[in-house]
């Protein structure tokens, strides 16, 4: 069993990994960068490593860094969270050569799943269908534009390491096509170190529906049912639940035995996620499904798929990679009621979600029945402008979809966070639109709601709003100012005459 | 008349004709912040504009285009005295690992670049004055 845990993560997800070495009774280490020295991750942790400067890739970002803290904390095993070097299949080989225990696949799956282009010929190989595209053998930018015209427009052009969105950018007009070819191909080398590019068909109106995965060193394989996250900007996740509106009973058998077949195919350990684009505008029965990439790692929404499960994600996670065989056995894994979550962004909506930094003036988490909230900030710190700007999930839990979903609305009003703008108002928005509401969405829907949902917040101050803001102190203080305390609230102190 | 009363730090219920509800207030004299309800409020910055701000015209007619937040410069794609045109991309930021392209807003020459590559830069920083 794994002794002592490092996470080579910050934030949210951090703080997660940290809770369910706690459980397990595994020592926890944390990392942290210079501008992370007070951040909750670090207090939570058993031990806590300085790493390195801001810079993700000075800290979060380096391998030698890591492996260094892992050394000199004594560490057996490291957690890589998501984002950062979690698909650096580097990172794992550095793991497993230096004799500690990467808590995800073993290297050359991530190396192979991680190039999307080797996951794609792997996945028809395995007769898991694949979205139609072409991988160009000349990079250059004429090269990768020429496979663009052969593929067609509207094509996605996508970076061979990608995630999360990042390295990719859709072409509807070939003569942008350099421009694209390029920011993808720079954010990629800056995200990924890779800069490799394919490019895609693209889908209209297609559902994104993954299958979580598990699988341990005993060949067992099961899968954790499917998530809808369909509701995106750009590419990024912005809603996440389970299960799908749109997979019937049938459906969900053809995907979820694909998703195994995947995973078998490359060999798989631990926990993942099979992502599938559904065009269902065949109709009920005729829906189609395409392989679009596969996670070699936790997901940012993997609580959904544990609320509706009832089981650890994570804590299995760490089972596994000690060598034990999975906790759970697939007659016994089940799907009840239905689980939403929606990601708290310091962003602004109304101007371009554009990330915002800065301190947390206020923030305080609402406690409501149902509602679980995975967050790795708290009020007074600072969310700094190096990192992802996710400061927490909101996960709502119920019988059925209209509850869950009304659930996580009364959650998101009861949230304030002040300081830094977030987009609260404009999760709101998405859970209240009508067509949200009836589960007519697909990846296109906030790209064409998306501008009036993001109105600027209001700029009308209503009257009880106003009458706060007029009673509280005007002071130059960066935070609330505690209250006074009432002069007889110690009930003993009132008691000072009396004697028995 | 609405009734305020404190209920805990930087929180008041606020009562107005019979009805109640609890808002939440933060920030400086300058910037003041407001929670209610799932609406955010804020008073003091303006907090008018749909788009992010980017630039601003200066005496003689000079276009200084500015960085809309702290971001790090990855691309200076343009050098003094290069005649740009609309919609070209001048600079490209990085924050928070997405890349920011930063247009021309028209037809112009570059009068001077202000930044460097690497560099990181803070919110209204000028970064191309454009003429």
């Amino acid at each position: 069993m794994i002794k002592r845990l490092l996470i080579a993560n910050r934030g949210e997800i951090a703080v997660r990994i940290i809770r369910a070495c706690q459980e397990l009774g595994v020592e926890s280490v944390a990392v942290y960068s210079e501008a992370d020295a007070r951040a909750p991750h670090v207090n939570a942790a058993d031990r806590a490593v300085l790493i390195g400067p801001a810079p993700a890739s000075d800290s979060y970002l380096s391998t030698a860094r890591l492996l260094d803290a892992a050394r000199t904390s004594g560490a057996d095993a490291i957690h890589p969270g998501y984002g950062f070097l979690s698909e650096n299949a580097a990172f794992a080989a550095a793991c497993e050569q230096s004799g500690v225990v990467f808590v995800g696949p073993p290297s050359k799956v991530i190396a192979q799943m991680g190039s999307k282009i080797a996951a794609r010929r792997l996945m028809q190989s395995a007769g898991v269908p694949v979205v139609p595209g072409e991988t160009p053998q000349d990079q250059s930018d004429a090269g990768v534009a020429a496979a663009l015209t052969r593929v067609g427009v509207p094509a996605l052009v996508k970076a061979s390491a990608g995630g999360g969105g990042k390295g990719m950018r859709r072409v509807d007009d070939e003569s942008l096509a350099t421009e694209a070819i390029q920011m993808a191909r720079r954010e990629a080398e800056s995200a990924f170190g890779d800069g490799t590019l394919y490019v895609e068909q693209v889908i209209e109106r297609p559902r994104h529906v993954e299958v979580q995965i598990f699988a341990d060193a005993q060949d067992h394989v099961v899968h954790l049912f499917e998530r809808e996250c369909s509701v995106q900007r750009r590419h990024q996740k912005v809603i996440e639940e389970s299960p799908s509106i749109v997979v019937t009973p049938k459906l969900r058998t053809r995907m979820t035995d694909a998703a195994i077949q995947a995973a078998r195919a490359c060999g798989y350990r631990n926990a993942g996620t099979v992502e599938f684009l559904v065009d269902v505008s065949g109709g009920r029965g005729a829906e189609r499904f395409y392989f679009l990439e596969m996670n070699t790692r936790l997901q940012v929404e993997h609580p959904v798929t544990e609320q509706v499960t009832g089981l650890d994600i994570v804590r299995a996670q760490i089972l596994v990679a000690s060598g034990e065989p999975l906790p759970w056995v697939s007659p016994w894994i089940t799907q009840r009621g239905h689980a939403i979550e929606a990601r708290i962004y310091a962003e602004d909506p109304s101007r371009g979600f554009l990330p915002q930094a800065g301190r947390l003036l206020l923030y305080r988490e609402p406690r409501l029945p149902g509602v679980r909230i995975d967050s790795g900030v708290e009020e007074g710190g600072d969310v700094p402008v190096h990192y992802d700007p996710l400061l927490a999930k909101v996960i709502a839990s119920a019988a059925t979809r209209d509850e869950a979903t009304t659930r996580l609305v009364c959650a998101l009003r009861a949230f304030p966070i002040l300081g830094v703008q977030t987009n609260i108002p404009f999760l709101l928005r998405i859970l209240e639109h009508p067509r949200f509401r009836s589960g007519e969405i697909d990846t296109g829907f906030l790209d064409r709601e998306g501008a009036s949902l993001a109105a600027a917040t209001q700029v009308e101050i209503p009257v009880v709003v106003r009458a706060a803001l007029d009673a509280a102190p005007r002071a130059a203080a960066a935070s609330p100012q505690p209250l006074a305390p009432s002069p007889r609230s110690d009930p003993w102190e009132a008691l000072t005459s009396w004697r028995p | 008349m609405a009734t305020v009363t404190q209920i805990g730090p930087g929180a008041y219920r606020v009562e107005d004709d019979g009805k109640q509800v609890v808002v939440f207030v933060a920030g400086t004299a300058e910037d003041r912040w407001a929670f209610c309800n799932g609406e955010i409020y804020r008073e003091g910055e303006r907090h008018d504009e749909g788009r992010p701000k980017g630039g601003h015209y200066k005496d003689g007619g000079h276009y200084e285009l500015t960085s809309p937040m702290p971001a790090t410069v990855v691309k200076v794609l343009v050098a003094p005295g290069q005649a740009v045109r609309h919609g070209d991309t001048l600079i490209v930021l990085e924050a928070m690992k997405m890349e920011l392209p930063i247009r021309a807003p028209s037809d112009a020459v570059v009068q001077a670049v202000n930044c460097r590559e690497g560099e990181l830069v803070q919110p209204e920083r000028t970064l191309v004055e454009l003429a």
